[in-house]
């Protein structure tokens, strides 16, 4: 799939700005990006649920403004909200969104059984989802999706909401599906998720692609950055302001009893962190300085946690 | 294809919304059967008349008085019961006091009538028979002087009879729960309008609608399969409620089921055509149905379904005609009761042109959105 200076504007605002990325056949491609960066938009402008005010978009090699249902044939789409029929059973919800396909009669049946196969849902074919738990409701949400057997998967927030188990259940099919051929666009707010599965990454912002490659790629860009650990005791009176007047210090975000200080690598600054924290009564359990991952990658660059 | 599976799977989801279905077929026979029986002597166009009780007084034994017992015997068969009266007994009092339904006083100058004011249909009859009787009498009276052999003739035609029972053929009239049976068909028709109002919406609450508008189908297929399906249910819904009504409660839907089947559709069509057009015009769920529950009632109300509104005048006319509740009641009563083909033409014809309005407005608006 190919995107050429693709852009959406609603109004004034300009949600995809001249945004340009390529993912090739057999990847899963990460799309990482805070709310309201453009990721759905994007994909909404790929699965043809909206129209680009300038720009192409390629599928398969051919124009998906002039070869729509060639591109629609070949697209299965996994929304981030489920979209499912809660008053239709398992197995109809997929045959009927697979026969929207084309699908017909044995292929149908054949088709939405493999699907329910798939997500672990044969024994559920004829249970309505207004009784499933939530993993099971995301994994029929993926099984709708891919019943026509789409080359290009786009996975919008798979698993938003659901147990540790049906995560790693659908963590498992998405590597399956990929195995078996399948191309996948993943976006996802876990970043742990998208650093174990993808095997090349866009980060986006403001409607553009900031940053594009693999894990070790993007980590790589940042050479200037450090990030310090600091776990304390108790951490419900910690002037952020101040912490970040330190020199070098860049970005600082709190999670649970875990001070993350992302500074400028070439300034030593070790020393006055750990005074700021004895200076303001805050007991320090431990320190460390981490090697970048994506999170701080992601930091770093848009200054904003991806769960902003 | 896909048209058809659309509508097939709104077809079987609105079966399954048990709430909706039982909405659409008990609430308009629950209200056929309580309105129909409860109002039923609205209704009622016969009048019983009891026995007549007619007091009389004859002085003299006039010469009329031979010719009158006779009358009297012969109107006994008609339920009337002449009394004659004691000297003691003042026979316009008793009238007065409703005791006796008339009094009549036989003399030698003629008949003389006092009707009771409280029963005036019984002395109404009373005094046109009397009428009948004393022209005969003179016409024999005037036969016998002149030509005395045709005298028998005379009054053997007579038969001695002073009823002639002429019945003028009124335009047939429904009865309460005939009337209630085509109010409440057409009254529930109507209510197609709300599930139609959610018919496109729903799926964008639901987050289907990403899948329709992904999926490589046209646009117009999802729009064309919904509204079929929506159409289909709402008739079949309306079909058991006419069926139930019929086989139930002994409702009149006439000879010409087709013409009952083509006004109820067309009314099935231009209720979804409505409850989707305004779904497009009103941006809010909940204005949405507010518009459209406010339309109904009004429509509901004005259409008659709840009573019937008779010798309506000016702007409240105007109002009535304006309800497709009313049009469609009206057809079917003028094509049942009078085989007025016509009306059902006409209304039929009225129903599939704003339908169409609606429609066009609403596919309009529809091809504008992006996604569904």
């Amino acid at each position: 799939m190919e995107i050429k200076n693709l852009t959406k504007k609603f109004g004034d605002f300009i949600a995809v700005d001249h945004m340009s990325l390529t993912i090739q056949e057999g990847e899963i491609f990460g799309l990482l990006g805070s709310n309201g960066a453009g990721k759905s938009t994007t994909i909404n402008m790929i699965s043809g649920l909206l129209k680009n005010n300038g720009g192409e978009i390629y599928i398969l090699g051919k124009n998906i403004a002039t070869h729509s249902k060639f591109a629609k044939m070949n697209i299965g789409i996994v929304p981030q909200d489920l979209a499912i029929y809660e008053d239709m059973t398992a197995y109809e919800n997929v045959r009927f969104f697979a026969g929207l396909y084309g699908l017909r009669g044995t292929e149908l049946r054949v088709r939405a059984e493999e699907a329910l196969e798939f997500v672990g849902l044969s024994d559920k074919q004829k249970s309505y989802p207004k009784n499933f738990s939530g993993g099971m409701k995301r994994r029929l949400n993926i099984a709708c999706a891919i019943a026509h057997r789409p080359k290009l998967i786009i996975m919008d927030e798979p698993t938003v909401g659901i147990d540790p188990q049906s995560r790693n259940y659908i963590l498992n099919s998405v590597r399956k599906l990929n195995e078996m051929g399948c191309t996948i666009i993943y976006t996802s707010h876990y970043m742990e998720e998208v650093e174990e599965l993808c095997t090349r990454i866009a980060i986006v912002d403001h409607g553009k692609v900031i940053a594009e490659g693999t894990k070790e790629q993007l980590t790589a860009i940042i050479t200037d950055t450090k990030e310090i650990w600091v776990e304390v005791k108790t951490c419900e009176h910690i002037d952020e302001k101040s912490l970040k007047e330190i020199k070098g210090v860049n970005t600082v975000t709190i999670e649970e009893n875990i001070i993350k200080i992302i500074s400028q690598a070439e300034i030593n600054n070790l020393n006055q962190i750990i005074q700021f924290f004895i200076n303001h009564g805050l007991e320090i359990r431990s320190l460390q300085e981490q090697a970048p991952n994506l999170e701080t990658v992601f930091l770093t660059l848009t200054g904003r946690n991806l769960r902003d | 294809m896909n048209i058809f599976n659309i509508a097939i799977m709104e077809f079987k989801r609105t079966i399954r919304d048990h709430r909706t279905l039982l909405f659409m077929l008990a609430f308009p026979i629950v209200l056929m059967l309580i309105l129909g029986t409860a109002l039923s002597n609205v209704f009622d166009n016969t009048i019983k008349i009891d026995k007549i009780h007619v007091l009389y007084t004859e002085k003299n034994d006039s010469h009329i008085s031979s010719a009158f017992h006779t009358f009297i015997k012969d109107v006994k068969r008609e339920n009337m019961y002449f009394s004659n009266t004691s000297a003691s007994i003042d026979g316009k009092r008793a009238v007065k006091q409703d005791e006796y339904d008339a009094y009549v006083e036989i003399t030698d100058q003629g008949i003389q009538f006092y009707g009771s004011e409280r029963e005036s249909m019984k002395s109404s009859i009373v005094e046109g028979m009397l009428t009948a009787f004393t022209d005969r009498y003179n016409l024999i009276s005037n036969i016998a002087k002149e030509k005395p052999n045709k005298v028998q003739t005379v009054m053997a035609s007579s038969g001695g009879s002073y009823v002639k029972e002429t019945s003028l053929q009124a335009d047939r009239a429904p009865g309460s729960m005939d009337y209630y049976a085509m109010a409440m068909t057409t009254m529930i028709a109507m209510y197609s309008a709300i599930s139609a109002s959610f018919l496109i919406r729903s799926e964008r609450i639901r987050n289907t609608a990403i899948r329709l508008a992904v999926a490589p189908i046209r646009k117009m297929e999802i729009f064309l399969g919904k509204i079929l399906g929506s159409i289909a249910i709402n008739f079949v819904c309306i079909l058991i409620v006419m069926a139930f009504s019929q086989f139930a409660f002994g409702a009149n839907w006439g000879s010409n089921p087709g013409m009952v089947i083509l006004i109820l559709f067309t009314e099935v069509f231009l209720a979804v055509s409505f409850g989707l057009g305004i779904s497009y015009m009103i941006k809010s769920d909940q204005g949405t149905r507010t518009i459209i529950m406010i339309i109904l009632q009004l429509a509901s109300f004005f259409g008659g379904a709840y009573f019937k509104i008779g010798n309506a005048q000016g702007f409240l006319k105007l109002i009535i005609d304006l309800s497709p509740i009313n049009w469609a009641r009206e057809a079917l009563t003028k094509m049942i009761y009078n085989n007025d083909l016509t009306a059902a033409l006409q209304t039929a014809a009225l129903n599939v042109g704003i339908a169409l309005v609606f429609l066009i407005a609403a596919i309009t608006a529809f091809r504008k959105r992006e996604g569904l």
